[in-house]
C-alpha cells in the first residue's frame, strides 16, 4: 500500500459526514477545534461591540447615549462574554485543535464529549445572546454579588439568564477539562515521556486540571444562588442564617484560578512560538514547567485578595497579600526564561514575534499594577475604580489576546494550508497596540482620580473629562485593528496559495503532517524519542505518511489510536473511537431543555428533560461495549497490544477519575459553604437542627459496607444497587427531619447536602444496574472489566459523599 | 517627588473633590505616598525589563547562562523587592487599622440604596442622612453596615474604602486633617442609582464640633 | 500518572494548609480564647505546615525516580522549595497583625 493509498483508506474511515450535517454529526477534533474558535470569535466580536458601545456612553461626561438600566446591562454581558463565552472557549478550541496533533495521536479521549460540549456552549451562549437582544440581559455586574442579584433587588429573569446559562456554558469546560487531561495524560506518541512531551501540553494539562478545581466553585455557587431565587433557599439572605459573603468567597474561589486559566494558555502558546521564532530552544525548560505548576496551585490561593474591602481581619488578608505577591515570582521566571531564550537566540520579526513582544510591553505593566493591587492599603483606594479597570484588560488583553494573534498567526498556515497572503496582518498590529495603550494606559490615572468602575456617566469638573476622550477614541481605533484581523483571516482563508508544510522550521510534531491536516492526522504514529521530532528527524513526515510507524495498516477499517503509560510513554493499548454522530447535539440540546426548563420556571420540563439526558447517556455508553475480546492485535513495528475495552482501567475510568475530581472539589466547596456559614454568618444557630434518630445512621452504616464489599465483586451487582437504595432512604429521612429549607440557611444546606447525595447514589445504582445490563446479555468477562472498575470508582464516590454530607448534616443536632 | 511634577501637568484647572493623589488626611497620606513608591519602582522595574529585551534582541546567537536568568532574575530578584514591598504594605496597613485610642470619635453609617444614614455615638438618638459631621485633626472610627445589598463607604481623600454588608459591622478609620468639606461615595455597585449614591463629609473645627455635639443644626 | 501526582503534592499539601489556617483564624475569632493563646496556636498550625513539607521534601528526595528521569525529580523537588518558602512566606508574617481587626 503506497501513501496515496493508505491517505485514501484513512480517509474514508475518519472523514466527517459532507455538507451541513458534518456541521452536527462531526466528532472530529479538527473540525469542533476550529467550530469552537469560530464561535469563540464570534463572542469575542459582540463582547468587543458592547465594549464599543460602553466607551461611546464614557466618551463624554453626562453622556445622555443610554441609561443606567441599559448600561449596567450592557457593562454586565461584556465582562460575562469576554470570561465565559470568549476567553475559555478559545483556550478549548484552541487545545481541542492542536493537543492531538502536537501529541502525535489521532484525536482527543472522548470525540464526542467533544461534540457535547461544543453545542453546550453554544445553545447556553445562545441563551446568554436572547437575553441581551430581548434586553433583559442580567445587570448585577458579571460577579453578581448577591443580595443585590437575588430576589429582592433584581425580581426579573435577569439574574436567572447568567446563573442558568453560564451553568450550562460550564458543562463544556469540564467536559474539554476532562478530555484534555486524559488526552495529554494518555494519547500520546509511543515513547513521548513526560519530559520530551511539547511544553504547551504541559501548560494545557496544567489549565485543564484548573478548570476541573477552580470551576465548581462557581457551579456551586451559581447553583445555591438559583435556588434562592426559585425556591426561596436563603443561603445569601442575613436574616435568615445565610450571608451574602458566601458568594465573593465561592466567586472568587473560581474567579482568581479563571485569570490563570486565561493567562497560562497563552504563555503555552509563547513558550512554542518564541523559540521557534528565535531559531533555538526554550531556556530553563523544566523552570518553565516548575512555574507553570506553582502558577496553577498558587493562584488557588489568592481568591481573597478580591475581597480586601469587605472586612476580613488584617491577619488573613496579609496571607492572601503574600501569596498574592509570591505569584510573582513564577511569572518573573517565565519572562525572564523567554526574554533569556530570544538572547540566546537568532529573534526574527515576523508577525507572530511581533505580537509576543507586545505581550511584554503589555503584560509587564499589568503584572506591575497587579502586585501593586496586591498591597493592601493601596486596594483600599484602587478597589472599585478605573485603576482596577485597567489593571485586569492589561492582564487579560496583553496576557490572553496579544500572545493569542500571536498564536493565531503561527498557526493560520497550519489551519489553511496557505501561506500568509496580505501584510494587512501588520497594520492591524500597528493599530491594535497603541490602541490599546491610548485606551486603558490613562484610565489607571482616572481611577485614582475617583472615578469608579461601572457608573453610567460622570460629571465634568475631575479631571476626568480628556482622560475619557482620549480613552474611547483609541478604543475605536483599537476596534478597527481587530476587524482588520478578522478580515485578514478571511483573505487568507479564501485566497489558494499552497504554503509549505512547516513555514516557521518548528520541531513539534503538529508540522508532521500534510495542511490542511487530514482528518486522521497522522498515516502513521511516529515513535518519539525527543522533544522537538521534527528537528532531529526531517524526514519524519514522509516516514508517517509511508506507513513506517505504528497503525498505518487501516485493514481493522476502523477508527483506531494508541494510548500509552504516562510517565514512560511506553505504549499500553489500542483505543477504538466512535464514528460520527448526531448524539451529541441531541444530548445537548435535550440538556438545553433542562436548563430551559428552570429559567422560564417551567419546572415539569426538568425531570423530564434529565430522565432524556439519561436516555441518551444510556445509549450513547452502551454502543461502547464489545461483546466479545479479540485479544492482542497488531500495531505495527513488530509490536501486539490490547484494545481499550479488555485493559482493567480503559479510557472511561480515567475520565470517571477527572470528572471525580472536579465532582469532589464541588462537593469540598459545598462543605466548606456550610462550615463557613456556620461560624461566620449572623442568626446562627437555628431554631433546631436536624435530628432523625437511629435508624438513618444505621441505614447509612449497613449500605456503606454492603457497598463497599459488594462493588468489588462482579456477581453482587444487584446488591451493590440496594446498599444504594438503602443509603437513599436514610438521604431522605434526613430530609424529613427539616421540613422546611426556606426557613434557614442550616436547613437549606441539609437539603443540598442530602440532594447531592441521592443523586450519587442514583448514578451509582445506574452504573451498577448497566454493568448488570452487560452481563444479562451475554457479554464476555474479558470485555467488561473495565466497565466493572468504573462502576466500582461511582459507587466508592457515591459511599464517600453520603457518609460526608449526610453526617455533616446531623453532625450539629447530635451534641 | 515626582508628585510634583506629574500632578500640575495633568490636573490643572480641576476641583479634585474625589482625588486619592490629594489627600487631606493621614491615611490617604499615607496610601497616595505608597502610590508614589509603588509607581517610581514599577517605572524602573518596566524600564530595565525593556532594555532588557532590547539587549536580548540584538545580542548575536549563543548560549546565556540559565542560572543568571532563571535563578538571577526570575527568582532573587522579584523576591527581593517582593519582601520589601510586602513588609512596607503590611506595616501600613497595621497603622491603618482602627486601633483603640482616648481621641477616638464613634461614628456609625448606614447605607441603602440609594442614600446614607449617620449616628454618632457621642449623640445618641441624633441621625443625619447623606452628610456626615466628624471633628477634623481627630480619628474617627466609622461603624459601617447596609440594610439592603453590599455597598462600600469611601471618602477617597481621606482612607481607603470599606464595604457595608448586610448582617454584618466593618469599622473604618478615617481622619480629616483640617477642616472642610469632603465627597464620599458609594464605591461598590449597587444597582442602577449607583451613579448618584455619594454623601459629604463635613470636618468641623473643634468648636464647630462642639456645636454639633451640643444639637445645634449646623 | 504517580510522577504527576508528585509534581501537585507539596503545593496541593501548600494550598490545604493554607486554607485550613486561614479558617482557623476564622473560628478563633469567633470564640473567647485570649489572643496570646489563640495566637500560639496560630503559630503551631504554622509551624506543623512548614514541618509537613520539609517531610514531603525529603519524602520526595528518596522516591524512586527511576521512570521519570532526573529533569522531573528537579521539578519535583523545585516545587517541593517552592511549596517549603511559600508556606513560610504566606503565613509567617500574618502571625504579627491585628488578628481579628
Amino acid at each position: 500500500m503506497n501513501a496515496l493509498q493508505r491517505h485514501r483508506a484513512l480517509s474514508r474511515i475518519w472523514a466527517s459526514d459532507p455538507g451541513w450535517r458534518g456541521w452536527c454529526t462531526s466528532v472530529n477534533h479538527t473540525d469542533l477545534g476550529r467550530m469552537f474558535m469560530a464561535v469563540s470569535a464570534f463572542f469575542f466580536i459582540v463582547g468587543g461591540i458592547l465594549a464599543m458601545l460602553i466607551r461611546a456612553q464614557l466618551a463624554s461626561p453626562r453622556s445622555a447615549f443610554m441609561g443606567p438600566e441599559h448600561y449596567n446591562q450592557i457593562f454586565t454581558m461584556h465582562g460575562t462574554i469576554m470570561m465565559f463565552l470568549f476567553a475559555i472557549p478559545m483556550f478549548e478550541g484552541l487545545a481541542v485543535y492542536l493537543l492531538p496533533k502536537m501529541l502525535g495521536s489521532r484525536d482527543l479521549a472522548f470525540p464526542r464529549l467533544t461534540a457535547y460540549g461544543f453545542w453546550c456552549y453554544v445553545f447556553g451562549g445562545a441563551m446568554m445572546i436572547f437575553s441581551l437582544l430581548a434586553g433583559i440581559a442580567p445587570d448585577s455586574g458579571w460577579f453578581m454579588y448577591p443580595p443585590l442579584s437575588s430576589t429582592i433587588n433584581s425580581p426579573g429573569i435577569n439574574s436567572d439568564f447568567w446563573l442558568i446559562g453560564i451553568t450550562f456554558v460550564e458543562i463544556s469546560a469540564i467536559a474539554a477539562a476532562v478530555e484534555i487531561t486524559v488526552t495529554i495524560l494518555r494519547y500520546r506518541a509511543p515513547g513521548m515521556s513526560l519530559v520530551r512531551m511539547p511544553i504547551f501540553a504541559w501548560y494545557a494539562l496544567v489549565t485543564a486540571v484548573m478548570i476541573l478545581t477552580g470551576f465548581p466553585p462557581l457551579i456551586l455557587g451559581s447553583i445555591l444562588l438559583e435556588l434562592e431565587r426559585a425556591f426561596g433557599l436563603p443561603f445569601f439572605q442575613v436574616a435568615h442564617g445565610g450571608d451574602a459573603l458566601l458568594w465573593q468567597h465561592l466567586f472568587w474561589l473560581f474567579g482568581h484560578p479563571e485569570v490563570y486559566i486565561i493567562f497560562l494558555p497563552a504563555a503555552g502558546a509563547i513558550s512554542t512560538i518564541l523559540p521557534v521564532m528565535s531559531r533555538t530552544r526554550l531556556l530553563g525548560h523544566p523552570w518553565v514547567i516548575a512555574s507553570a505548576v506553582s502558577l496553577a496551585v498558587l493562584s488557588f490561593g489568592l481568591w481573597v485578595h478580591h475581597m480586601f474591602t469587605t472586612g476580613i481581619p488584617h491577619l488573613a488578608l496579609a496571607f492572601f497579600s503574600a501569596a498574592s505577591t509570591l505569584v510573582a515570582v513564577p511569572t518573573a521566571v517565565q519572562i525572564f526564561a523567554w526574554i533569556g531564550t530570544i538572547a540566546k537566540g537568532r529573534p526574527q520579526l515576523h508577525l507572530p514575534m511581533m505580537w509576543m513582544l507586545s505581550f511584554f510591553a503589555t503584560f509587564v505593566i499589568g503584572g506591575l499594577t497587579g502586585v501593586m493591587v496586591a498591597v493592601v492599603p493601596f486596594d483600599w483606594q484602587a478597589h472599585d475604580t478605573y485603576f482596577i479597570v485597567a489593571h485586569l484588560h492589561y492582564v487579560l488583553i496583553g496576557g490572553f489576546v496579544f500572545p493569542m494573534l500571536g498564536a493565531l498567526y503561527y498557526w493560520m498556515p497550519h489551519v489553511t494550508g496557505r501561506k500568509t497572503f496580505f501584510k494587512l496582518g501588520n497594520t492591524a498590529f500597528w493599530l491594535i497596540v497603541p490602541g490599546f495603550h491610548g485606551t486603558f494606559l490613562l484610565l489607571h490615572w482616572v481611577g485614582l482620580l475617583g472615578m469608579r468602575r461601572r457608573i453610567d456617566t460622570f460629571d465634568p469638573g475631575q479631571g476626568w473629562e480628556v482622560i475619557n476622550i482620549i480613552a474611547s477614541v483609541s478604543s475605536f481605533v483599537m476596534a478597527i485593528g481587530f476587524a482588520l484581523v478578522l478580515i485578514d483571516v478571511v483573505v487568507n482563508a479564501a485566497v489558494a496559495i499552497r504554503g509549505s508544510r512547516d513555514p516557521w522550521g518548528a520541531g513539534t510534531l503538529e508540522w508532521a503532517m500534510p495542511t490542511p491536516a487530514a482528518p486522521y492526522n497522522f498515516a502513521s504514529l511516529p515513535q518519539i524519542t525527543s522533544r522537538e521530532p521534527l528537528w532531529d528527524t526531517p524526514e519524519l513526515p514522509l516516514q508517517l505518511a509511508r506507513g513506517e510507524g505504528y497503525l498505518g495498516d487501516p485493514s481493522r477499517n476502523r477508527r483506531e489510536t494508541l494510548t500509552v503509560e504516562p510517565t514512560t510513554g511506553r505504549p499500553e493499548y489500542i483505543v477504538v473511537f466512535p464514528g460520527n454522530t448526531a448524539l451529541p447535539m441531541l444530548m445537548s440540546a435535550v440538556t438545553g431543555l433542562f436548563f430551559l426548563g428552570m429559567l422560564i420556571k417551567a419546572y415539569w420540563l426538568v425531570p423530564v428533560a434529565a430522565l432524556g439526558v439519561l436516555a441518551c447517556a444510556l445509549v450513547w455508553t452502551w454502543g461502547l461495549q464489545r461483546p466479545a475480546p479479540e485479544g492482542p492485535l497488531p500495531v505495527g513495528r513488530g509490536l501486539s497490544l490490547p484494545i481499550a475495552s479488555e485493559v482493567a482501567h480503559p479510557p472511561g475510568w480515567w475520565g470517571s477519575l477527572f470528572l471525580l475530581v472536579a465532582d469532589g472539589t464541588f462537593f469540598g466547596s459545598l462543605l466548606f459553604g456550610y462550615a463557613f456559614l456556620w461560624t461566620i454568618a449572623p442568626n446562627w444557630p437555628p431554631q433546631q437542627w436536624a435530628e432523625a434518630g437511629l435508624l438513618p445512621v444505621a441505614l447509612l452504616i449497613g449500605g456503606t459496607f454492603l457497598a463497599l464489599a459488594a462493588s468489588r465483586v462482579r456477581s453482587l451487582w444487584p446488591v451493590t444497587c440496594a446498599a444504594m437504595l438503602a443509603m437513599a432512604l436514610a438521604a431522605v429521612m434526613v430530609l424529613r427531619a427539616v421540613p422546611d429549607p426556606g426557613q434557614h440557611a442550616y436547613a437549606a444546606t441539609v437539603w443540598v447536602l442530602a440532594g447531592y447525595a441521592v443523586l450519587h447514589q442514583g448514578l451509582a445504582l445506574i452504573m451498577a444496574g448497566f454493568f448488570g445490563a452487560t452481563r444479562i446479555a451475554g457479554h464476555a468477562p474479558e470485555t467488561t472489566g473495565g466497565l466493572h472498575n468504573i462502576a466500582r470508582l461511582w459507587s466508592d464516590y457515591a459511599v464517600a459523599v453520603s457518609v460526608m454530607g449526610i453526617g455533616a448534616a446531623l453532625l450539629p443536632g447530635w451534641g | 517627588m515626582s508628585a510634583v511634577i506629574l500632578t500640575p501637568v495633568l490636573l490643572t484647572g480641576c476641583d479634585e473633590t474625589l482625588s486619592t493623589v490629594h489627600p487631606a488626611g493621614p491615611a490617604a497620606a499615607v496610601i497616595a505616598q505608597l502610590w508614589w513608591v509603588l509607581l517610581a519602582g514599577s517605572v524602573v522595574i518596566t524600564t530595565l525589563v525593556a532594555m532588557l529585551v532590547l539587549w536580548a534582541w540584538r545580542r548575536p546567537e549563543g548560549a546565556v547562562s540559565e542560572r543568571r536568568f532563571v535563578i538571577g532574575l526570575g527568582l532573587a530578584f522579584p523576591m527581593t523587592v517582593l519582601a520589601a514591598l510586602l513588609a512596607y504594605g503590611l506595616i501600613i496597613g497595621e497603622k491603618l487599622l482602627p486601633h483603640q485610642g482616648p481621641e477616638v470619635v464613634s461614628v456609625t453609617a448606614e447605607a441603602r440604596q440609594y442614600a446614607w444614614r449617620f449616628g454618632y455615638a457621642d449623640l445618641p438618638g441624633r441621625i443625619t442622612d447623606d452628610v456626615l459631621h466628624i471633628p477634623a485633626a481627630r480619628p474617627v472610627d466609622v461603624a459601617i453596615t447596609s440594610a439592603d445589598v453590599i455597598h462600600a463607604f469611601w471618602v477617597p481623600r481621606l482612607a481607603g474604602k470599606l464595604d457595608a454588608v448586610p448582617g454584618h459591622v466593618n469599622t473604618l478609620r478615617i481622619e480629616a486633617a483640617s477642616p472642610g468639606e469632603y465627597a464620599g461615595l458609594g464605591a461598590e455597585y449597587n444597582g442602577p442609582g449607583y451613579r448618584g449614591h455619594g454623601f459629604t463629609v463635613i470636618a468641623h473645627d473643634p468648636a464647630g464640633w462642639q456645636a454639633f455635639l451640643q444639637g445645634e443644626a449646623p | 500518572m504517580g510522577t504527576v501526582l508528585r509534581l501537585a503534592l507539596p503545593l496541593t499539601a501548600w494550598l490545604a494548609a493554607f486554607s485550613a489556617i486561614y479558617g482557623l483564624n476564622g473560628w478563633l475569632c469567633t470564640t473567647d480564647l485570649t489572643d496570646a493563646k489563640a495566637r500560639t496556636v496560630l503559630a503551631v498550625a504554622v509551624l506543623l505546615a512548614v514541618a509537613m513539607q520539609v517531610g514531603l521534601f525529603i519524602w520526595l528526595r528518596r522516591c524512586d525516580w527511576q521512570a521519570a528521569g532526573p529533569t522531573l525529580r528537579g521539578v519535583a523537588l523545585t516545587l517541593a522549595v517552592v511549596a517549603l518558602v511559600g508556606t513560610a512566606w504566606t503565613l509567617l508574617p500574618g502571625l504579627l497583625l491585628s488578628r481579628c481587626v
